[in-house]
């Protein structure tokens, strides 16, 4: 049986399991234990199952162990718990409160902050799904008990969430420069202002948005003094220090962007109990979400980066590329090309799997036609970013379900992100047409 | 019973990650003040982070925080959506057995080799292992539960509540 | 015709990259087309933490283990790791290579994984580079934050460095923000992550390598293969150290002339600051033998040989030059 085949039959059995409401860690775990075990199988030509048992299993568990068995991933539940603590600890009210009064004037002002925060919190994170998990808990229930929609208030963090790869630090840029040999900090920088831009669209998308319908953010009605304004700024000076210092710690020295998140919920923890606003139940039941939450997403990671270990077996990646580089398109074409397979493999593998199974058939296919691997580095990441909010499987749209819950369908989420994603590729269409926006940082420096 | 273990699992999986934090923080007070650390801080936790991921399963099954989409599936008849939600544990039942068969092949050849990670403790292979195939095996325990319930729900005629999960977090905070 | 999977952990860039993709061409080439490799890169069958059991289970027919991962079932390869004096890597390439081909014990203990070994590959002599600090001799070790790994980063701890837990690929914001004093690396690794531009002092300590890292195949698709296409894939592992060597030697001299013309102060560690660190690491081979001890190998007679292979390819190389020199 043809591998190629096989891939294709999984990508269309994911989607039809989805459609009728298989949870999507199983859908995708299934789909892919099943598909390897067909390879297996068929490694010789004829049908042996019985050898196939053991490297289906082992491909299975190894993917799904070493996902978790990882020291850098304890970012992820370290902000989700950061996330949970510091709402608790009233700190994340407290920015809301702020926000609220400063913005009040300005329609969907919440919204925009919410975004605002998000390309703050990339600035200390590598990870996209750790900024959409802390941000989303911050921010999307705030936005929903201030009677904003539904839509809007989940949809901004998820698209905010997605400028943690773009700003830097970033894990993704990092494993792009070690599949190309290209100079990780030249990416980082040439990673910020595509971020700026990505962050002015969203800006850009959220105001419209309210324009056309002010019923979807309420604006805050009534008198605010100069010095409620003072009062409610001082009242977040938490957040504010904190941010200084865990900003001030990465870029100073004294501990790294992974580290950041330990101290950050220490702070935070530390804050809550000093002010008298966290308790210790509420410390603990902080946990419990965070646990529940943290092993909601890694499962569906895990089942994804399963999935990617058997779309590699089938071959479908170079097939793909294959058929591209036989057409010896011009350069608009071929751009135009990879962006379709990006996205289209966005709809479905997780950013890393995406680079694993990829970037060694695209780097020497691009290098072919002379073009600037930095500047690819970041129309990839922006490609890969925009993956993470396209159905049907969307990392940080399961993300912010799992903060939010049952309240907003998951469809509701997507539904929202339409107009995100049409800025998004506007901005992608901006990031390809001018290379310079990407290496006017890096190669001025 | 089960209920109770679940919980139980779950405050491990609470503790693990104070753990963890608590190890990285102090690892970077050690260094900035004192110019020293803790050994093998990256392998421990590594370790805990099984702790805290898979412990919570079984609680994450039971609170029904599978994450699902119910774009299509929500314009069914309600029957049809049930056979939908026991056949989604019925799949989820069947993927995690390569899962549970390969966990226990890896737990018992970590315990028989004595492999260890290397590093300045050479801490042993066997406990993150042996905690992944626990936690595997009290999840799929917890669904298997939750179908035949939902099934014995769907014989009587009544429909399934996808909706309230048991809530761990409203409990007692 | 077979096509054979063949994982790997690491990026398909990179002078490893460049080894496996030549073994990969040797394999085709002498089999006449007959085996060729789908070869998966950057962990996407698995992560380097589960190559052994992903080979030995047949996730991929063949891949490279790194030993460092695998203390314990990888003991016997482990031997190439060790804090010895052992800084060539051709020379040390060829004895551990010799060593795993001819010794019926380690095969033997291979094959009780399912495992069959082909070929050897090596990251080059440790050395370490440093900002804001200049390790002239032992001594300066003491109180510097070094990211240091394996037996080389326990040995420098012992020396009273404080180890700091971080990957190669950190190492460029570490050393730039002040975070780390010194990371340990090779030298064709310092243009790669650009090094040169944060650091100031390379210091060469022609001490010992990283070379317990190589081509391993599952024992079944081993077995099941002809005797020629058996024959291609072990003649191919056996041509690996002459090209990576050939390759290693070319971008480390490169790698180290690039950082004198860049003005960085590039240090050679005195002969008898040399036999302190290769003291200092006889802890660590002290554990190894206790480690290969316990599968009921003689560690001191293992070392002996090794040491003994050490010695004829030194002088192979003294006497004749490398192989691509001749
Ligand atoms: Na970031
Ligand atoms: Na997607």
């Amino acid at each position: 049986m043809d591998g190629t085949l096989i891939g294709i039959v999984a990508f269309l059995a994911v989607i039809g399991l989805l459609a009728i409401r298989v949870p999507i860690a199983f859908a995708l775990a299934g789909v892919a234990a099943v598909g390897a075990f067909c390879i297996f199988a068929f490694r010789t030509g004829d049908f042996m199952p019985d050898r196939a048992i053991r490297p289906t299993s082992s491909l299975v568990f190894s993917n799904f162990f070493d996902l978790i068995h990882s020291y850098d991933l304890s970012m992820i539940p370290l902000f989700v718990a950061l996330g949970h603590i510091a709402y608790r600890a009233e700190i994340t009210t407290a920015i809301y409160h702020a926000a609220r009064v400063w913005l009040a004037k300005i329609p969907g002002g919440v919204a925009m902050a919410s975004v605002v925060g998000c390309g703050g919190f990339s600035a200390i994170s590598g990870s996209s799904i750790a900024c959409a998990s802390t941000m989303g808990r911050i921010c999307a229930p705030e936005m929903l008990s201030m009677g904003y929609d539904k839509r809007l208030a989940t949809a901004s963090v998820a698209a905010g969430g997605t400028l943690g790869s773009l700003i830097p630090p970033s894990v993704l840029f990092i494993i792009y420069g070690i599949f190309t040999e290209t100079s990780i900090s030249s990416l980082f920088l040439a990673g910020v202002l595509p971020g700026l831009l990505s962050l002015a669209g969203f800006l850009l998308v959220i105001w419209i948005w309210v324009r056309q319908k002010p019923g979807d953010a309420p604006a805050f009605t009534g008198e605010i003094t100069a010095a409620e304004r003072r009062q409610a700024a001082f009242a977040a000076w938490p957040a504010a220090a904190l941010f200084i210092v865990i900003v001030g710690g990465i870029y100073g020295g004294f501990f790294t962007a992974t580290e950041a998140a330990a101290i950050s919920v220490a702070l935070v923890t530390l804050t809550g109990f000093l002010q008298r606003k966290l308790t210790l139940a509420g410390f603990w039941a902080a946990l419990r979400e965070t646990g529940i939450q943290t092993t909601s997403i890694f499962l569906i990671a895990a089942a994804a980066k399963i999935f990617v270990a058997f779309i590699a077996l089938t071959g479908v990646a170079p097939a793909i590329v294959g058929a591209v580089t036989g057409a010896e398109p011009n350069v608009i074409v071929l751009m135009g090309a990879i962006a379709l397979i990006y996205l289209a493999l966005g709809m479905f593998l997780d950013p890393i799997g995406i680079m694993v199974l990829t970037l060694p058939l695209m780097v020497p296919l691009v290098e072919s036609y002379g073009l600037d691997l930095i500047w690819f580095g970041v129309v990839v990441i922006k490609l890969l970013e925009i993956g993470l909010i396209t159905p049907p499987v969307g990392l940080n749209v399961f993300v912010i379900s799992s903060v939010v819950g049952k309240s907003v369908p998951i469809d509701r989420i997507f539904s929202g992100l339409l107009r995100f994603l049409s800025i998004d590729i506007l901005v992608l269409i901006i990031i390809m047409a001018v290379p310079a926006l990407s290496l006017l940082i890096p190669y001025s420096v | 019973m089960l209920r109770w273990v679940e919980r139980f699992l779950l405050d491990l999986a609470a503790a693990a990650i104070v753990a963890l934090g608590l190890l990285i923080t102090a690892s970077v007070l050690l260094r900035i003040t004192l110019n020293s650390g803790i050994p093998d801080t990256v392998v421990m936790v590594a370790e805990l982070m099984v702790a805290a991921i898979i412990l919570p399963l079984a609680a994450t099954i039971a609170a029904r925080a599978n994450i699902v989409v119910e774009v299509l599936s929500q314009h069914f008849p309600g029957r049809v959506q049930d056979c939908l939600v026991i056949l989604g544990g019925v799949i989820g039942l069947l993927a995690l057995l390569p899962l549970l068969w390969a966990g226990y092949r890896e737990a018992a050849s970590a315990i028989e080799s004595g492999g260890f990670f290397f590093g300045q403790l050479n801490l042993p292979k066997w406990p993150g292992r042996v905690l992944f195939l626990f936690g595997l095996i009290v999840c799929w325990v917890r669904l298997l539960v939750q179908v035949v319930a939902d099934m014995r729900t769907f014989a009587r005629g009544e429909r399934i509540d996808t909706e309230t999960g048991t809530n761990y977090m409203q409990e007692e905070a | 015709q077979t096509t054979l999977f063949f994982g790997e952990a690491g990026p398909n860039r990179g002078s490893r990259a460049d080894a496996i993709n030549y073994f990969a061409d040797q394999v085709e080439e002498i089999s006449e087309g007959d085996l060729s490799f789908d070869i998966q890169w950057g962990g996407a069958l698995f992560k380097a933490g589960a190559a052994r059991q992903g080979i030995a289970d047949g996730v991929a027919d063949a891949g490279t283990i790194i030993a460092v991962y695998f203390p314990q079932e990888m003991a016997a390869y482990g031997i190439a790791d060790l804090p010895i004096q052992n800084p060539d890597p051709w020379v040390g390439m060829k004895a551990t290579d010799e060593l795993m081909r001819s010794s019926d014990q380690i095969q033997q203990n291979l094959a009780d994984q399912n495992l069959v070994y082909i070929g050897t590959f090596t990251t080059s002599a440790v050395h370490i580079g440093c900002k804001g600090a200049t390790i002239n001799s032992v001594d300066d070790i003491e109180g510097l934050k070094v990211r240091g790994v394996g037996a080389y980063g326990n040995a420098f701890a012992d020396q009273g460095a404080n180890l700091v837990s971080m990957s190669i690929y950190d190492a460029y914001q570490g050393l730039d923000s002040g975070l780390i004093d010194c990371s340990q690396g090779y030298s064709y690794v310092v243009p790669a992550l650009q090094w040169q531009e944060v650091i100031d002092s390379y210091t060469l300590l022609n001490w010992g390598q990283v070379g317990a890292l190589g081509v391993f195949m599952n024992k079944d698709m081993f077995d099941s293969l002809s005797a020629d296409q058996q024959d291609a894939l072990m003649e191919a592992g056996r041509r690996i150290p002459d090209e990576l060597g050939r390759i290693l030697s070319t971008d480390n001299d490169a790698a180290v002339q690039m950082m004198r013309d860049q003005g960085i102060e590039v240090i050679e560690l005195p002969e008898e600051e040399r036999q302190k660190l290769v003291e200092a690491g006889s802890t660590y081979v002290d554990s190894w033998k206790e480690t290969v001890g316990g599968m009921g190998m003689d560690g001191d007679a293992m070392l002996t040989e090794y040491r003994s292979l050490i010695d004829k390819y030194t002088e192979e190389r003294d006497a004749q030059g490398y192989p691509w020199e001749r």
